[in-house]
């Protein structure tokens, strides 16, 4: 059965997906390192080859900094927070309580929403005067004329990172409770006979035994963070100023609105290497404490 | 060695008579007060979603503070919003655009990830690898050529052209679900009768092997499917036609009423009726929801 023959036959079950995975995903990246040297403009069939024009460009102008800048801010705190959340939504969740089915149920349900949907629904919720957490304010009494979440450079990225989270904080916790019923009982019964309160219980005993919950969390959340484009494109255009320009943003304004190909290829091939080394450092990390743990 | 246990079991109980009433009380307490944390959390995650729907069920001109929740029950809003947004034949577009390109992945994915699981050699694991590494790539930035590149091989942009996208975009996770499962679910000893019987290997994977995935494809119908369903970015890329929007699509047409509250009650019911679908099938098939996003993670 292990045949060179057979072995050859069995990698042509591969084939049909290689075709479409090299056509549609690896050769335009292909395509994208060629474009990175010209001035292409996306319409015009004759472009020039000008060198590294576009990478000294983007390393002279502001744009690349700051959208590394606010592309790292909105990966750490979304890993960090996301999880956490996640994780403690899940221990409660793991509790003996009532209705803890339905309660897991509708914490699922934003995952569902298409993030178009949940952009509109956060514009209304962080809108001034209007806005419902404006109104909750007024009706409460306190002042809330100054309060702009998506207008103001200080609070527009942590709001939309928060919109982020929201959506996503469901599934997060869906693969801890998953990580959380592969816990042994009497391993928890052990530890709670030597003495164990709910913390250490929580430190030496569920999260060692989380790990791959947590590597997988962090992975998918990072991965999520590095590419984050959704939430700025609808809700705040990268705004207001630059302060909400993630990288993956700034790639499309550059291309689609402002017909720079050239230029965008050229911040794509470096968002892409950001985005790789920053993945590959963190699984590799992740992958040894998950061994020594 | 029993009666040693049996006698520290013995010792253990001693103290806890004494304290009986007390601990009662106070696991009452502790158990209303998670209680009251879980539902407290509850209402600060879903209120922006009870306000969306409350709004919803307004009359479009009802420009009430929408805080005051269920005031009026009226469908009009969402006459309006079925209306504006071509419902019935962007729900149409949702179901083949998801339903086509689910089928292909589950189809291509599942047969790639055979060769992966089932031979042990340096190509194989460059091959999985390989197809693992384009779970980093970005779609935005893949569609700077993509456009291009669509345009010189003739490929006309119909409503069906985000299809390649999506099955595209689906491999890497997909054939990473398909890989792990076969690889520690999926023993060899299991296609053995059928190699005796003579059947090819096509025949053995898709009447052996692919029953035995069934999991794992739930897994992948749900977690590329919701993705699939709820993508704008594509399809806004490659479906110029009002009358070829998918939902998601259908729901840019409002982009800009989120700011004007005149409008709120109408785009409330839009944006009620685009998750609609989902929600719907969530609510009978979440056993499904919860088990698929999590046969990954587990076996990972």
């Amino acid at each position: 059965m292990n045949s060179t023959v057979m072995k050859k036959t069995l990698y042509l079950f591969a084939l049909p997906a290689l075709v479409f995975y090299l056509l549609f995903w690896i050769f335009p990246i292909g395509k994208l390192f060629q474009y990175s040297v010209t001035d292409f403009n996306g319409y015009a069939q004759t472009f020039n080859y000008i060198g590294f024009d576009n990478f000294r460009d983007l390393f002279q102008g502001g744009t690349l900094g700051n959208s590394i800048r606010n592309t790292l801010i909105y990966t750490v705190v979304s890993v960090v927070a996301g999880n956490l959340i996640g994780l403690g939504l899940a221990l409660l969740l793991n509790m003996n309580i009532r209705g803890k089915g339905f309660y897991r149920s509708i914490s699922y349900i934003p995952t569902l929403f298409s993030a178009i949907v949940v952009g509109f629904i956060w514009s209304y919720v962080y809108m001034p005067d209007s806005g419902m957490i404006a109104a909750f304010l007024t009706k409460l009494g306190i002042p809330s004329d100054n309060l702009n979440f998506l207008g103001s450079y200080s609070t527009a990225l942590y709001s939309i990172i928060f919109v982020e989270i929201w959506k996503n904080v469901g599934t997060t916790m869906i693969i801890f409770l998953a990580g959380l019923q592969t816990v042994p009982n009497d391993l928890l019964e052990a530890g709670r006979i030597d003495g164990c309160g709910p913390f250490k219980l929580l430190r030496y005993v569920k999260l060692p035994l989380l790990a791959t919950s947590i590597t997988i969390n962090t992975t998918l959340s990072l991965i999520n963070g590095l590419k984050a484009f959704d939430f700025p494109f609808i809700m705040t255009n990268g705004g207001p100023g630059t302060s909400t320009n993630t990288l993956i943003y700034s790639i499309y304004k550059m291309a689609f609105t402002e017909q720079m190909f050239g230029k965008a290829s050229a911040l794509g091939i470096i968002s892409f290497l950001i985005i790789i080394v920053i993945t590959a450092v963190a699984v590799l990390l992740m992958n040894r404490k998950e061994v020594s743990a | 060695m029993s009666s040693g246990a049996f006698t520290g079991k013995m010792l253990e109980q001693e103290p806890a008579r004494h304290t009986r009433k007390s601990g009662k009380a106070a696991r009452w307490l502790k158990s209303g007060l998670v209680q009251f944390v879980v539902i407290a959390i509850m209402v600060l995650n879903l209120i922006p979603l009870v306000i969306v729907l409350s709004t919803s069920l307004r009359s479009p001109d009802n420009n009430t503070n929408p805080l005051n929740l269920f005031n009026e029950l009226s469908f009009s809003s969402y006459r309006d919003a079925f209306e504006r947004m071509h419902f019935g034949s962007a729900f149409m577009n949702s179901v083949v655009l998801t339903g086509i390109s689910v089928v292909l992945v589950v189809i291509l994915a599942a047969m790639a990830s055979y060769p992966m699981a089932r031979i042990q050699s340096k190509w194989s694991q460059f091959l999985y690898l390989f197809f693992l590494a384009g779970l980093v790539v970005p779609g935005q930035m893949v569609l700077i050529p993509i456009v291009q590149m669509i345009n010189n091989m003739g490929i006309p942009s119909t409503k069906y052209t985000p299809i390649l996208m999506f099955v595209t975009c689906s491999l890497p996770f997909s054939t990473f679900l398909y890989t792990g499962f076969i690889r520690s679910g999926v023993p060899v000893e299991v296609e053995e009768a059928a190699h005796i019987d003579g059947a090819g290997l096509l025949r053995r994977f898709w009447t052996v092997v692919f029953p035995l995935l069934i999991p794992v494809t739930v897994s992948v119908i749900i977690t590329q499917g919701i993705w699939i369903w709820n993508d704008y970015f594509f399809n806004m890329t490659f479906i110029s036609k009002a009358a070829d929007s998918p939902l998601p699509l259908a729901m840019l047409g409002f982009m800009g009423d989120q700011q004007n509250p005149t409008q709120w009650n109408v785009l409330f019911a839009a944006c009620m009726l685009c998750a609609l679908p989902l929600l719907i099938a969530f609510s009978f098939l979440q056993k499904y929801f919860v088990g698929g996003l999590t046969v990954g993670s587990v076996k990972g």
